[in-house]
């Protein structure tokens, strides 16, 4: 049946001149004047800011729009922006179509002439599209206010107890046998060196003695079903040895995901020797000597010189392009630590750039200097080599750096030598991943929802990561990224719901042949079959939309709302016209 | 071959006046506000990293200390104040230990009450020989003349033996500066003719110190000057017309003129530098090594009391001035006897070899490369 | 169990250093204290001798003292481990880390020894009471801190005041063009939140005003809210612009960091929000000549909700909770002579740059050297930029101006060098025959992909060198660079069009003010002091007062909005739960160490 053409506004914003810089946005707006439906068309330097939206919602009133093209940048940036400005207008939000022609065309073309082209028949297929589109409703779950916490690290406790303190239930998944990760490794704070003891003391009490966290060590989570609000984890606990373990079934609204790092192994450098020259050990192992009040050579003697190597695994064509955060402030923390415990001792330090950004910490690194730590500056990718030293020599070993800051060829004495491993993500980083769902960038790090605005979200809804699981991040950025992560649950416990986009796949199971094709399809395990009805039907609260199932249905059952083949052919068409 | 660090070094320093360097970071600044650092000698940074690594062989063979006045733009910029000027100065002040082969240097540097010491012992030796001497052969109320107290001829003689043993040690150190700072150097490769063809150079630096005047602030520069000058007339009055510089009581103008111009100039000029030094005017006053001070005070005290008893001298009271003479000369001998080879009167030679070797070594260094670039153009071509 | 107790001062400013023989009296009357020693300032503390010590008088834990004793705690372990003794018996009591460190805080001080004297930590021992919670908070700055934070609890469906100084929120981050390393346009991700804050029914937005006064306690603050007149209605103005058109003032825009000009009635930039201008009093004719003069723009306005008679008023808000989000200002790069900013027309500051190279900007993004024009007003030849000017063909970039330098900041502004690296890429980007240089010291490219990249930049063809220029002058026009270049080990001089200098960040002039307002401490640096350095990087001494952002320190945009959240999350605890927590100070030593004991015998 043949609709009267709805009436259309179409809104092609400038971007400043990110678009209009190579796009001629008023030919764009003139050019759809002229589409059928078309009422108004206009083009504006900046379509998202307030006197933006403001121009559409008058419109709306004035003009009795039905429908509303703005063609702009991404959608994934400001579609919910414009799809607000029609619901205040009273719009059904689903009655918006974006034409992307920023990413698409600006800034991907230079010819101004062949952009404006592109740009024009990206706005025709939004027209043709937008008129088939139809009025969809949101609709909202409650939210679990239960939380599941992986990892026991300093990130995991913090997010764990944050709840606590909220009144509300906090699960805390930690695989081995103790609470604390990482830092309970550790002796002393860069810079101020406060007891890391003393932090991870606090909290391991505070979680153990809180009823509102439940901890559960030597344990994994298993499987992770359900949406945002409404999770089910299953988390399988290892008994004592001889028992089998158990696995224990939680409802939980959302998941914070802290797996932290782990160390870069330094036997992958051969120059450096680890493993083979006895007093070239890895900062964890110094962490030991320095706890241990040990700082020792194997032989037991105390060592007269200390050498301390930076950026090893890290900023590396070899092994890791990216630079670690916190071994700097560590070798600094060393410098100073050893000069504590053996006055006597020299120290020399072998870095690429000594990276003092944080509080407090140029200040650390120049009390170090005034301690006569000698630094050694080496290339960025340089091979500084450490030998046995010569039976002459007064000293262990010799360290061979080709010196930047001198542009010599220098050999420094060593008896002991540390090694600043850098962080690499955990080998099962990659389980952890696809068990909540979220993706990896390629060193393994778990992606962010946004570097910028949001980097404690995840493209998954319901799924936050914080701390060194994201990349490399030293005590206090890990603790506010754990806190921030919190606070978003916090927020969506205390409303109590959570909306979900109305954008789903549905199955006429009319036409179901139940071949269950689509259930192995969908990456988001949003497809149910009921062997009752032999039919499969799609969990909306899951489904992402991402129409793979849509196209696999060999009869055709499963249509994606919002993406039907009528307004895909009508959005085609209107590109070829 | 890769050069030894020694982080012990530092610590070696340390009594030179070299606790700062530690802070350095390497921004370069300080090299590139210096006046006189340009290729091939960029300073202070690149001693002061040798410094830090303990490089002790570099250092030994660096001429670039001597290249620095101290002028301290360098340390009023520094973002570390690792305090590069004061730096460069406790290196000159290293290297002249090493310079001097009898050892004698080292200890005055290491502590100061070595140099005073050495001053006092010097000093009370003097003046019992010169007593002793006097009394021998001639009456404390004669100055001049027949039996004076202390005759001019003997003093004459006294003084170029003096002169003698000094010039032997300096030469001695300077043969061992020359060694270390170019000789040694297997790829330097500099014909006499160079070192011939620049030893005017010599000259110039010493009687002018030209490059000081290119400091930013003048005024240290020309006290320096006024210092040096006076204190070579004095020198040459001393050395060739002793006679009539004694003869008296009458003022032999043809001397003596000089002789009150040298000793205002001397008065005047340490008056100042002590002056900035108690107030600590500037960087280049601000850290004064003991060094400083007892060759401020014993030049100081040379030239009061040679003109006192030179006063005294004109208005006839002889023994007043024998006294005098004999407490000058107290003061005379161990000012030359210890600061000449071991001490901070060393500059006066050093820094004017320094910047002769400077300009040999710059000049065989162009040489290398304009044998080096014909071989380059073909490459290219 | 026999105990030590050993008091050294690390050594920050004596002047405020706690009474370390009060505290070292107190220690000695602790149980089981059998020796206290108050080895005093920057002790030289030998391992052997307190071996010796710990074996004449048997003791199984030692307590270091001091303001930050970690510095010592080295030796200590070691003489420990010398006598034989338990290593993990030696507990740190640190007067930094729990806001001991001023004359009056002795009290504090012997609270923190009694703590690790009994094995507690302080933050275990030292938990203050709660409090009953307003559920409205007020933040301070509308910067993206201070957005963040605000959206994080107005989401929460809390009610939230934010007060900005200025006329719109945005801060800073609005001024950028691009942000590393991602290059993202700055406007493109953070209009989207300033839109939703206005638009937030939870969110009352207050701009172009200040915080007064806060009296109260944690929980139920009373705030004065200064709200300075706007002059125009906000609700009416629909930015249309005839009133600026036609007002004969122009002064220097503070958006455009001074390199463009704004009118006395202004909007800072068109995508302000609230979307509505105002009038600044300085420059109004009307309102200097006290309504005798000018005025043009009230009859102009078709909306006439302009009203140049209007006063400020104030206001007071109940809140139970404050973020304080008030950013940082930039080094007036002029203190620094030897570059020649203000002096050289074509040494520009960072902001400067951003305001033009940005597309919003007064060269719609186009690089320009400054171009010389003649002032109708003045007659006086002035620099300006001219969207037709000159593109520089070469640009230096300054690294560390004013940081990392002792006669300036000492400290690291932690964003120069990578805002420095996006600088260059957008030189290049734009100029592609441009060349670019670096000046750096140390290149602190340490956050998540930066390293990677510094690495782009240099493969780009922008030339690095390491060494932080010395001075700029001027030769024929151009701007004359000298340098070490340290890695070359020569001194580098040569002249380039334009010199950008990467100032750096500074505590804002009022943070004073705010600290004495808030009674939160400060650091030697001006910064606003956290609970705890790393235990607690949001929270503050003051109960329900949090910080956010730049003003605890310098930081980068993502590090800032994790901090927001986080200081959010702190509020939203006591929210949902419907409990706050009181001021750390509200604790007297008996409570803590009464609080310790029992934590001992659990």
């Amino acid at each position: 049946m043949e609709m009267a053409e709805p009436r259309i506004g179409v809104y092609v914003c400038n971007c400043g001149t990110n678009i209009a810089k190579v796009v001629d946005c008023d030919a764009v707006a003139e050019s759809a004047a002229q589409l059928p439906g078309v009422v108004v068309a206009r083009s504006y330097k900046y379509m998202c800011s307030n006197p933006g939206q403001e121009m559409i919602v008058q419109d709306i009133e004035e003009h009795s729009l039905e429908r509303v093209i703005v063609a702009a940048c991404s959608p994934r940036m400001h579609e919910r922006t414009f799809r607000r400005a029609l619901e205040s207008a009273g719009l059904n939000p689903y009655f918006l179509e974006m034409a992307n022609i920023r990413e698409h065309v600006s800034w991907v073309h230079d010819d101004g002439e062949e952009a404006t082209q592109k740009a024009k028949a990206l706005v025709h297929a939004g027209v043709s599209r937008v008129a088939r589109n139809e009025p969809l409703e949101r609709m909202s779950v409650d939210m679990c206010p239960n939380t599941l916490v992986i990892g026991g690290g300093i990130a995991g406790m913090t997010a764990a107890l944050e709840f606590a303190d909220a009144g509300k239930k906090a699960y805390l998944v930690e695989r081995l046998d103790h609470l604390g990760g990482n830092l309970a490794r550790v002796d002393l704070t860069a810079p101020y060196l406060d007891s890391a003891r003393d932090i991870i003391t606090d909290r391991v009490r505070r979680v153990t003695e809180s009823e509102n966290v439940e901890v559960l060590l030597d344990a994994e989570v298993r499987s992770l079903e359900g949406f945002v609000g409404n999770f089910k984890a299953t988390v399988h606990q290892n008994g004592r040895p001889g028992e089998s373990g158990s696995d224990v079934a939680l409802d939980v609204g959302s998941v914070v995901v802290c797996t932290g790092y782990k160390e870069f192994d330094a036997s992958r450098i051969t120059h450096y020797g680890y493993g083979k020259l006895p007093n070239v050990i890895t900062s964890f192992e110094f962490e030991r000597m320095l706890r241990e009040g040990r700082v020792e050579t194997k032989e037991g003697k105390p060592p007269q010189y200390v050498a301390i190597v930076h950026c090893v695994g890290s900023r590396s064509e070899e092994f890791h392009s990216y630079c670690s955060r916190v071994c700097c402030m560590t070798a600094i923390k060393y410098a100073r630590e050893v000069k504590s415990a053996l006055p006597g001792c020299y120290v020399s330090d072998v870095y690429v750039d000594m990276h003092a950004f944080g509080k407090g910490m140029e200040d650390f690194y120049e009390r170090s200097s005034e301690l006569k730590t000698l630094f050694l500056m080496y290339e960025r990718g340089g091979h500084p080599v450490i030998r046995k030293a010569d039976p002459g020599d007064d000293c262990g070993m010799l360290i061979q750096v080709d010196e930047q800051l001198s542009g010599e060829v220098i050999e420094i004495p060593a008896d002991l030598v540390i090694l600043m491993v850098g962080m690499e993500a955990r080998e099962d980083s990659g389980d952890v991943a696809r068990l909540v769902n979220i993706s990896r960038d390629k060193d393994g790090w778990f992606i962010e929802s946004h570097p910028k605005l949001d980097p404690v979200a995840t493209t998954t809804e319901g799924i936050f990561i914080a701390g060194t699981c994201a990349a490399p991040k030293d005590i206090p950025d890990t603790v506010a990224q754990a806190r921030a992560a919190a606070a978003r649950i916090l927020g969506k416990i205390s409303v109590g719901k959570i909306e979900i986009d109305a954008v789903y796949a549905e199955v006429d199971e009319d036409h179901c042949s139940g071949c269950r094709i689509c259930n192995e399809l969908c990456p988001y395990v949003a497809i149910e079959y009921d062997p009752e009805t032999k039919r499969s039907h799609v969990i909306s609260a899951l489904c992402k939309a991402c129409g793979a199932c849509v196209a696999a249905c060999p009869s055709g059952a499963i249509k994606a709302r919002h993406f039907t083949d009528e307004q895909i052919f009508a959005q085609i068409e209107g590109v070829l016209a | 071959m890769a050069i030894r660090a020694n982080p012990k070094l530092i610590d070696e320093l340390e009594p030179y006046g070299a606790e700062d360097v530690v802070k350095c970071y390497h921004c370069g600044n300080c090299s590139a506000v210096c006046p006189f650092s340009e290729a091939p000698y960029v300073f202070p940074r690149r001693p002061m990293r040798y410094l830090q690594m303990g490089l002790e062989e570099k250092l030994k063979g660096d001429l670039q200390p001597w290249l620095c006045y101290y002028c301290g733009e360098c340390s009023d910029q520094c973002p570390r104040e690792a305090e590069p000027g004061e730096t460069m100065m406790s290196l000159r002040r290293w290297l002249t230990s090493r310079y001097d082969w009898t050892g004698i240097s080292r200890l005055f540097y290491k502590s100061w009450r070595y140099e005073v010491g050495a001053v006092v012992v010097v000093a009370i030796l003097t003046i019992i020989g010169f007593l002793a001497f006097g009394f021998s052969q001639g009456s404390i109320d004669h100055y001049d003349g027949p039996n004076a107290f202390l005759p001019s001829s003997s003093i004459h003689i006294f003084d170029w033996t003096l002169a003698i043993v000094l010039l032997a040690l300096l030469l001695s150190n300077a043969a061992r500066m020359w060694w270390f700072t170019m000789g040694r150097d297997k790829t330097l490769r500099v014909s006499v003719g160079t070192y011939v063809s620049r030893a005017y150079l010599l000259v110039v630096h010493f009687f002018t110190q030209k490059r000081y005047s290119q400091c930013e602030r003048k005024s240290p520069w020309l006290v320096h000057l006024g210092l040096m000058l006076s204190y070579v007339t004095m020198l040459i009055l001393i050395m060739f017309f002793l006679a009539e510089m004694a003869s008296g009581p009458g003022v032999d103008w043809r001397v003596h003129v000089f002789g009150y111009i040298a000793t205002i100039g001397l008065v005047a000029s340490t008056i100042v530098f002590l002056r900035r030094r108690i107030r600590k005017s500037s960087a280049a006053y601000k850290h004064s090594h003991e060094s400083d001070w007892i060759f401020l005070i014993l030049l100081l005290a040379v030239a009061l009391t040679g003109i006192t008893q030179h006063i005294l001298h004109r208005y006839g009271v002889d023994v007043a001035a024998n006294l005098m003479y004999v407490t000058h000369l107290a003061f005379v001998v161990p000012m030359l006897l210890l600061e000449v080879p071991f001490s901070k009167w060393s500059h006066l030679a050093y820094r004017p070899l320094a910047m002769y070797f400077a300009e040999v070594r710059a000049a065989g260094l162009e040489k290398a490369e304009r044998e080096a670039a014909p071989a380059g153009d073909l490459q290219a071509a | 169990m026999r105990i030590g107790v050993f008091i050294c001062q690390a050594g920050i400013a004596e002047a405020k250093a706690v009474n370390l023989e009060a505290v070292g009296l107190y220690a000695s009357n602790l149980p089981q204290v059998e020796v206290v020693e108050v080895l005093g300032l920057l002790p030289k503390v030998d391992p052997d001798e307190v071996a010796k010590r710990i074996t004449e008088s048997q003791l199984d834990r030692l307590v270091i003292a001091g303001d930050s004793p970690g510095f010592f705690k080295p030796a200590f372990t070691r003489a420990m481990s010398l006598a034989g003794g338990e290593p993990d018996e030696v507990r740190l009591a640190s007067f930094r880390q729990y806001g001991a460190d001023t004359a009056n805080s002795t009290e504090r001080a012997k609270a923190i020894v009694a703590c690790a004297v009994y094995g507690v930590p302080f933050s275990l021992a030292a938990v203050p009471a709660q409090t009953k919670m307003h559920p409205a908070s007020l933040v301070i700055g509308g910067g993206i801190a201070g957005i963040q934070a605000a959206l994080e609890i107005a989401d929460a469906g809390k009610r939230v005041y934010l007060v900005e100084r200025t006329g719109t929120i945005g801060g800073h981050m609005a001024m950028f063009d691009k942000t590393f390393p991602t290059l993202d346009c700055a406007a493109c991700i953070l209009t989207p939140k300033m839109v939703a804050v206005g638009q937030h029914e939870n969110i009352e937005l207050m701009t172009y005003s200040e915080v007064e006064s806060i009296t109260g306690s944690p929980g139920a603050y009373k705030a004065t809210v200064l709200r300075n007149a706007r002059r125009v209605i906000e609700s009416s103005c629909v930015a249309c612009a005839q009133c600026s058109d036609v007002c004969p003032v122009s002064v220097p825009s503070e958006f455009d960091a001074g390199i463009a000009k704004r009118k006395a009635i202004y909007i800072p930039f068109p995508q302000a929000v609230p979307n509505a201008y105002l009038v600044d009093e300085a420059s109004c004719t009307y309102v200097q000549s006290n309504g005798t003069k000018c005025g043009a723009c009230a009859k102009k306005c078709p909306k006439d909700c302009i009203d140049l008679d209007a006063r400020g008023d104030v206001v007071k808000l109940d809140v139970g909770s404050v973020v304080v989000a008030t950013g940082y200002g930039v080094l007036d790069a002029s203190v620094i002579e030897p570059y020649g900013y203000g002096v050289h027309p074509n040494v520009i500051t960072a902001l400067e740059f951003e305001r033009l190279t940005n597309a919003s900007g007064p060269t719609g993004g186009r690089i320009v050297t400054k171009s010389q024009r003649l002032n109708k007003k003045t007659k006086a030849e002035e620099w300006v930029f001219d969207p037709e000017g000159a593109p520089p063909r070469s640009v230096a970039i300054i690294h560390c101006v004013g940081s990392r330098d002792r006669n300036y900041n000492p400290y690291c502004s932690r964003v120069c060098c990578m805002y420095s690296l996006k600088f260059a890429h957008l030189v290049r980007e734009k100029l592609p025959d441009a060349e670019c240089y670096e000046f750096y010291i140390d290149m602190r490219a340490y956050g998540k992909g930066y390293e990677e990249f510094f690495q782009r930049i240099k493969q780009e063809g922008t030339f690095v060198v390491r060494g932080r220029s010395a001075s700029v002058s001027e030769r024929d026009g151009r701007m004359l660079i000298k340098g070490e270049d340290i890695l070359s080990d020569r001194v580098l001089e040569f002249p380039v069009d334009m010199v950008l200098l990467a100032v750096g960040l500074t505590p804002t002039e009022r943070s004073d003010q705010i600290a004495a307002m808030l009674g939160i401490p400060r650091d030697q640096d001006g910064w606003f002091t956290e609970a705890d350095y790393n235990a607690d990087p949001t929270g503050t001494e003051r109960g329900a007062v949090y910080v956010a952002g730049a003003c605890q320190g310098p930081k980068d945009i993502p590090d800032t909005v994790a901090q927001a959240s986080a200081a959010a999350g702190g509020i939203l605890k006591g929210i949902v739960s419907g409990r706050g927590v009181d001021s750390l100070g509200s604790l007297s030593l008996e409570e803590i160490e009464a609080r310790a004991k029992t934590l001992v015998a659990g």
